[in-house]
């Protein structure tokens, strides 16, 4: 299968540098990430845990160019991402970043095919090239006889798998899941996590958010956060 | 058969009516129609037959059954023996609003048989004359001139003026309508724009999804004034279809009620073209509001982040 991009020789595809988010909430602020310093290698799979409120969302959607940080810095593929215009991260996450939610978020009126064709149309792929993607993404995470169906005709697990198969629409370098088996039971969960491992054999970066143990047990670095800081990282560069 | 019509007060004013060929009905706007077989003119020198000819109302002639050729009686007094008549011919009544609401019968005679009957010899509040076709306006004009001219106690109005004169309400009644319509039109077009927008905001979890699988700002705004535009236009194609099916019910029905050719209820291509694109303009103007709001929201504040 030739759907995950990406290579396995190092070095970081993904680096956060002293990153820093606050909420001002009312009077209060709260200090959602107090600095925070990571980096991610290539081919790598990653699961984010921590106690609620920890800051590990926070983290995902910094990394994931869907936020900025207030201080500090992302660098992805080599690329300032913290201070990006909403266009240009727009771009980032269509064409290098795919995500993944606990909720499934497709489009109810849309096809199986249709929403993992989606994304495909914005980045300007050909109609028949859509297409043989889209069937190929979907047959790739077991949806191959489903293509014409609608989210509320899947289960949870298929409306997820067909989410992931949107998110590696344009072959992204990265997979940001936060909580991806959150709405599953353990079985669908099991395969679900199944379908990730795949993915990262096949070269795919993945970096997950999760209250899942199993699902942590599979990741090969562990990042453990703390409000708003790691405390624990299982695979950090020696450096 | 026999029949005997009692006087009524209408009767009485009835009394202008000239019994005469479609010609000299013409006159009157707009026309009614004699059916069955008109009667020949009573012209200068001719002497009237013993049994008089009528014409009376296609209505009198369905509800009492009487058809041409049947012999009434007719008398001004109620309970007098009055005198026999022949219906010569039945007329249908014109589209005419004016009269649409008037349930009554009418009768018509030839002037001096009406005049004799109701003992009112010079009793005659108006009447219509005819003029050839091929005679044009300037013929009526100078004809108008010369009545006028000579007249005492009484005037010559052409019957375009009359019927100017008379529409004059049906046109505040027209206006009115139009207000109405506008009404309408305006207050079911905020309507529809609260509709919109609250359709939209229905649609933050998935624009918030689009936005964060990469879509442009540009892409879901299009997409979702696309979809403004295409519920507005099939919404209102319905509507339309709804609305003319409606009009022939309404007109179905008061045309019966009414026994009347006239069209109560219209609904025009154009009436429906104009709220077709009407509502397009307002889906598009909605879609564009509610689309701005929702792509300058960044995506996870959508998802209530
Ligand atoms: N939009 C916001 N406004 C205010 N505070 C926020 C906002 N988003 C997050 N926070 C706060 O930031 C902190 C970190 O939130 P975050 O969602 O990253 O936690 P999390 O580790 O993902 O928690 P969970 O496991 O429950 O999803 C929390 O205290 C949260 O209340
Ligand atoms: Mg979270």
């Amino acid at each position: 299968m030739t759907a995950p991009t990406g290579n396995r020789d190092g070095t970081p595809l993904l680096e956060a540098h002293d990153v820093q988010r606050r909420y001002e909430a009312g009077e209060s602020t709260v200090h959602a990430l107090r600095g925070v310093s990571v980096a991610i290698r290539r081919g790598e799979f990653v699961a984010i845990v921590g106690a609620s409120g920890s800051g590990k969302s926070t983290l995902l959607h910094l990394l994931g160019a869907v936020d900025a940080p207030d201080a500090g810095r992302v660098i992805f593929e080599g690329r300032d991402i913290s201070r990006l215009s909403d266009a240009e991260a727009t771009r980032l996450r269509l064409l290098r970043v795919g995500l993944v939610f606990q909720r499934f978020y497709l489009m109810p009126t849309l096809s199986a095919l249709e929403n993992v064709m989606l994304p495909m149309a914005e980045a300007g792929l050909a109609p028949a090239a859509r297409r043989a993607r889209a069937e190929e993404l979907l047959r790739y995470v077991g949806l191959g006889e489903r293509t014409g169906h609608r989210p509320t005709q899947l289960s949870g697990g298929e409306q997820q798998r067909v989410a992931v198969a949107r998110a590696l629409a344009n072959e992204p370098a990265l997979l940001l899941a936060d909580e991806p088996t959150g709405e599953l039971d353990a079985a669908t969960g099991a395969a679900l996590i199944a379908l990730l491992q795949r993915l990262n054999a096949d070269g795919l970066t993945c970096v997950l958010v999760t209250h899942d143990a199993a699902l942590a047990q599979s990741a090969q670095r562990v990042i453990t956060m703390k409000d708003g800081r790691i405390v624990q990282d299982t695979g950090a560069s020696p450096s | 058969m026999r029949l005997r019509f009692l006087r009524a007060p209408h009767v009485a004013l009835l009394c202008c009516s000239l019994l005469a060929g479609p010609s000299l009905l013409g006159a009157q706007t707009p026309r009614d129609t004699v059916i069955g077989t008109p009667t020949v003119p009573l012209a200068p020198g001719r002497v009237a037959p013993s049994v008089r000819g009528i014409a009376i109302d296609e209505r009198i002639a369905q509800d009492a059954g009487v058809r041409v050729g049947d012999t009434l009686r007719i008398a001004a007094e109620a309970g007098t023996t009055g005198e026999p008549v022949v219906v010569d011919a039945l007329v249908r009544r014109s589209a005419d609003p004016s009269e649409v609401a008037r349930s009554e019968y009418r009768v018509r005679l030839h002037l001096d048989h009406l005049q004799r009957l109701t003992n009112a010899i010079d009793r005659v509040d108006r009447f219509a004359v005819a003029v050839r076709p091929e005679a044009g306006p300037s013929a009526v004009d100078s004809l108008l001139a010369g009545v006028n001219h000579v007249a005492f106690g009484f005037r010559a109005h052409a019957s375009r003026d009359v019927a100017v004169e008379s529409s004059r309400t049906f046109q505040v009644v027209d206006r009115f309508h139009r207000a109405i319509g506008g009404i309408t039109i305006v207050a079911s077009a905020v309507f529809l724009l609260c509709i919109l927008l609250l359709k939209v905001e229905e649609r933050r979890r998935a624009v918030a999804a689009l936005r964060l699988a990469g879509l442009s700002r540009r892409t879901v705004a299009l997409s979702v004034i696309a979809e403004a535009a295409v519920v507005a236009v099939l919404g209102s194609g319905v509507g339309a279809a709804i609305g003319w099916v409606a009009t022939l019910a309404v007109n179905a029905h008061y045309q019966r009620v009414f026994r009347t050719p006239l069209t109560f209820a219209l609904l025009t291509p154009r009436i429906a073209l104009f709220a077709v694109s009407l509502s397009l303009v307002l889906g598009i103007v909605a879609g564009a509001l509610a689309a701005w709001r929702l792509v300058r929201t960044p995506p996870l504040t959508l998802l209530g982040r």
